[in-house]
């Protein structure tokens, strides 16, 4: 159960559109019907900015664009040769989901304002496009005369029977985006957003993820503009214009950016809000602009955060414990040879080897700048080495990127817990459980209870104590079932009391059959556990054996405690 | 609290119920809502175009109302159904934005509703709609006169035109290919700007080097006045025949007469130009109310409304009254006589204005009556 069901609770949104509909059959003029009409398509377009914009946190500027796209595809098919709503409707969703293919495979690797400028370009292209391209666009002018929707020789014309279209297919809008983004997905994305880095350390593939949140969105935004021609009759630039993309962002901010109330307040809302100030003649620009200053500034989750609440959980009574033996992945060893990074003119790793065998627990130590996180990020593949070999498993992974290194069964934490904000303990450890490819991945409350967080599992991580926080990473690596676990700096912070159960727990699973990595500065607490003790210094290992004889070492007590040290 | 969304929901709901229950203005029996863009790229135009209304409605007994349609046309259309809504309506100011025009005319031929505008687009009186009627002389007039000026007149052989990339540009941008084709002066350059732009020293260094032997420019006011001050600055030795943007005063008040000096527009009338008492009495009046210079566009406006008011004083009590009237009628206005073509064009005369470079009142240099044979 996921504790994201901000997303889930679908009745709001039901009883808005119910009595909608008794308004609009009831009680609504023509001008009012025309109104929710432009409201309903407005509502997909934000749907479908919901799934780049919100979900996945990409500030896209290319929604308007996709719209656009649509709105030229029916614009211009009806006009020609008019082969109905039943082709023109489809194709222009398959057109705005194409181009929006082609551009994801450049922009799509870009992130923050990059991202959001790459996209920016985009609208400006096409806008061009439709500007100057007069024989097929019409350009400035645009085409007008696009007939109305004719489905099966009836025609939905203006009014009601154009509304119930729109309103129908809106329903089915809100219907696939609660489908695509219900609770389980909309927690990963919320990792994947929150904790990007993380993400793909547990089998997360966030590009993935984005390519198809941009995908969706592309197809709203098509379906949109289909809608939004056959509701003006006329195609015209100003459908790909940056207009279309500011009303679009200010619905969804204003409305909200994960929900399906958000997006129905927000297209509501913003449709309707400008008309009513109508009647304030010049000044109502100046009205609009100070009521979406104030709502953003009092309202910066959406209002939509104001009408839902998720509804408040207690931590159960008792749970099962893991076993162990269920928690590890057998028989996976990791070998790297002869590693090599470097980061402009320093070498962080060079010519690393390592071998670290199931049910063995190895630390790693050294000063700051050896290496130590370096060698991490390239065994799990957040780091490209420049030369040298990884093997999980007997497969070279050398050259894989995080997730699928992390579905062969290696598992990580990081130096500063990599927690999303807004989830629970419990919407944590789940989602990681939900992207492990394995095919018995543990219960999510035998696993919290295995690594004693059973009484704060619905409390949101964000706001635990520092110790705590590293055990909720620590029982979310371990989620996976890995073969291999790598801890960075796990006992950071933690009371001696916390090391002890730190320690108590990865013995456990070492017995259960777990290799694990114990990258710290803290002796006292790697010395009791570790099998293994090694030293980096310099981006190189310049001991390696028990941890009473790496101690020993003239090499590391040179190089990690000083020749002072006595 | 479990009720708290559904308060929520029904708020929302009701929110929007409210536009519908709302009191609207008190009804009049006759009524003729003025939609223009009134902010926005064209709020200067716009602005004009409703004033000429509203200085032809006050006093009279037609009820009216202004809205700003900015300029898209789902806002147009908006407003076009939010006035309708309101009943009594005989016919309808509408917006001079070609875009907008070209979504209202399928809503005015469905609700019958005669359009009455200063709109320049070709297309819009090609549609075949009887509701179109454009007391503006569209671009087969004016760019006619252009043209015809610039070859005739000063013997331009190898012309440049310099376009916006709006409707109204590529449509202007046509008629003058057209006519100069027709007149054996071939543009021998062409550039379409985008309204952003605000260097025009590139592309006025390319009609130079062009060879062109004259400048006809057809772009929105702000950029008319920068192609000109920076066409001076450059030393371009051609003349300039601008559109009818280059007439506005708001236009020649961002030059300095001696940037005026030499250049030369078309445009369907020249308010503050003419000596006439009855468009001497107008410019007054438009002074008075608006506190600022009256352009075309204002007396087009004027003109168009005031042939509504006539029909309505004829007797015409709906809006097939309207425009049966307008179909039929001939009717002497303050900038010329206006008459349809049978498809909507009222307007059919266009004059050439020029500055001196003393000040920027232009004199009316040329006159070029009834082009298209109507009256």
């Amino acid at each position: 159960m996921i504790r994201a069901v901000r997303s889930s609770s679908f009745a709001i949104p039901a009883a808005v559109v119910a009595v909608l509909a008794v308004y609009a059959l009831g009680f609504a003029s023509s001008y009012d019907q025309r109104l929710l009409t432009l409201a309903g398509v407005y509502l997909i377009l934000v749907l479908g900015y919901q799934f780049i914009f919100g979900h996945a946190g990409a500030l896209s500027l290319a929604q308007g664009s996709f719209f656009g796209v649509g709105a030229y595809t029916t614009g211009i098919l009806a006009t020609a040769w008019n082969p109905g709503f039943v082709v023109t409707f489809p194709l222009s969703i398959l057109c705005a989901s194409l181009i929006a293919g082609l551009v994801a495979i450049p922009v799509l690797r870009l992130q923050t304002h990059y991202f959001a400028l790459a996209t920016l370009a985009l609208s400006q292209l096409l806008l061009l496009v439709a500007v100057n391209w007069e024989g097929l666009t019409g350009g400035a002018n645009g085409l007008a005369g696009v007939p109305p929707i004719e489905v099966l020789g009836w025609t939905a014309s203006r009014g009601l029977p154009l509304l119930a279209v729109v309103w129908a297919i809106a329903g089915t809008a809100m219907l696939v985006a609660r489908w695509q983004m219900g609770p389980d997905r909309t927690a990963s994305f919320t990792v994947a957003r929150e904790a990007p880095i993380a993400a793909p350390a547990f089998g997360m593939d966030t590009q993935m993820m984005r390519f198809r949140a941009f995908l969706l969105s592309a197809a709203f935004g098509g379906a949109a503009g289909a809608l939004f021609v056959h509701t003006n009759r006329v195609v015209s630039p100003e459908t790909l214009g940056f207009g279309v993309m500011v009303t679009c962002l200010t619905m969804t901010v204003v409305g909200g950016r994960y929900t399906v109330l958000g997006a129905l307040i927000g297209a509501l809302l913003l449709t309707h809000l400008p008309e009513w100030l109508r009647d304030l003649d010049r000044y109502y620009l100046v009205a609009l602009g100070v009521l979406l200053l104030v709502m953003v500034v009092f309202a910066p989750n959406g209002l939509a955060a104001f009408v839902s609440r998720s509804p408040s959980r207690t931590a159960p009574n008792s749970l099962a414990t893991a076993h162990p033996a269920d928690l590890v992945r057998g028989d996976v060893r990791l070998v790297a040879t002869a590693l090599s990074k470097t980061y402009g003119g320093i070498r962080a790793l060079d010519g690393v080897s390592l071998d670290l065998q199931p049910g063995e627990i190895v630390g790693i130590i050294g000063p700051n700048g050896a290496g130590k996180t370096t060698l991490a990020n390239v065994l799990t593949g957040t780091a490209r080495a420049e030369s040298g070999t990884v093997l999980v498993a007997g497969i070279d992974v050398t050259k894989r990127n995080p997730h699928e290194i992390a579905r062969l069964g290696i598992a990580r934490t990081f130096q500063t817990p990599q927690l999303p904000s807004g989830l629970s303990v419990e919407d944590i450890v789940e989602t990681a459980r939900r992207h492990a490819a394995v095919p018995q991945p543990p219960e999510t409350n035998a696993l919290l209870s295995f690594c004693g967080l059973a009484s704060i599992v619905p409390i949101a991580a964000d706001t635990l104590p520092h110790g705590t926080r590293r055990m909720v990473e620590i029982c979310r690596a371990v989620a996976a079932r890995p073969g291999i676990l790598i801890l960075d700096e796990p006992a950071a912070g933690l009371t001696p009391k916390e090391q002890l159960d730190l320690g108590t727990l990865c013995r456990s699973l070492a017995t259960a059959g777990m290799g694990i990595l114990l990258i710290d500065h803290n002796i006292d607490f790697l010395r009791p556990i570790t099998d293994r003790l090694v030293c980096m210094d310099a981006g190189r290992i310049v001991a390696d054996g028990p941890p009473g004889e790496t101690l020993e070492d003239p090499r590391v007590r040179e190089a990690y405690f000083g020749l002072d040290i006595q | 609290m479990r009720s708290f969304p559904f308060f929520g929901a029904v708020v929302i709901v009701a929110a929007t119920a409210w536009s519908a229950v709302m009191p609207t203005r008190a009804e009049d029996p006759l009524r003729i809502p003025v939609l223009v863009p009134i902010t926005g790229f064209l709020s200067l135009e716009g602005t004009s175009q409703k004033n000429g209304a509203e200085l032809a409605l006050v006093g009279s007994k037609v009820a009216f109302s202004v809205e700003d349609t900015a300029t898209s046309p789902e806002i147009a259309i908006n407003a076009f159904e939010r006035a309708a809504d309101a009943g009594g309506v005989v016919a309808v100011v509408a917006p001079m934005l070609g875009t907008q025009m070209l979504a209202l005319v399928p809503l005015a031929d469905e609700f019958e509703l005669p359009l009455v505008t200063v709109s320049g687009t070709a297309k819009i009186t090609d549609l075949g709609s009887p509701n179109v009627f454009r007391f503006f002389p569209g671009d087969v007039v004016v760019k006619e006169a252009q043209a015809r000026y610039a070859v005739e007149e000063l013997g331009a052989k190898r012309p440049a035109i310099v376009y916006q990339t709006t409707a109204y540009g590529q449509s202007g941008r046509a008629e003058l290919q057209d006519n100069l084709l027709a007149l054996d002066a071939p543009p021998v350059f062409e550039e379409g700007l985008d309204v952003s732009v605000k260097d025009l020293l590139p592309v006025l260094t390319k009609v130079r080097d062009s060879g062109a032997d004259a400048l006809l420019l057809h772009l929105h006011s702000g950029p008319t006045a920068l192609a000109v001050r920076q066409a001076k600055a450059l030393g371009l030795d051609m003349p300039i025949i601008a559109g009818s943007a280059m007439h506005q005063p708001e236009t020649a008040a961002l030059l300095a007469p001696a940037e005026l000096g030499g250049v030369c527009a078309e445009t369907g009338s020249s308010p503050v130009s003419e000596t006439s008492e009855e468009v001497r009495t107008f410019v007054d009046a438009y002074r008075r109310a608006f506190d600022r210079e009256p352009d075309a566009f204002a007396l087009g406006q004027y003109d168009g409304t005031k042939m509504v008011l006539a029909a309505i004083a004829a007797g015409a009590r709906t809006p097939a009254d309207v425009r049966t009237y307008l179909q039929t009628a001939r009717h002497d206005g303050l900038a010329m006589t206006y008459m349809s073509d049978g498809t909507g064009n009222m307007a059919h005369s266009a004059v050439i204005i020029c500055y001196d470079g003393e000040d920027r009142v232009p004199d009316i240099v040329k006159r070029y009556g009834n082009l298209t044979g109507v009256l």
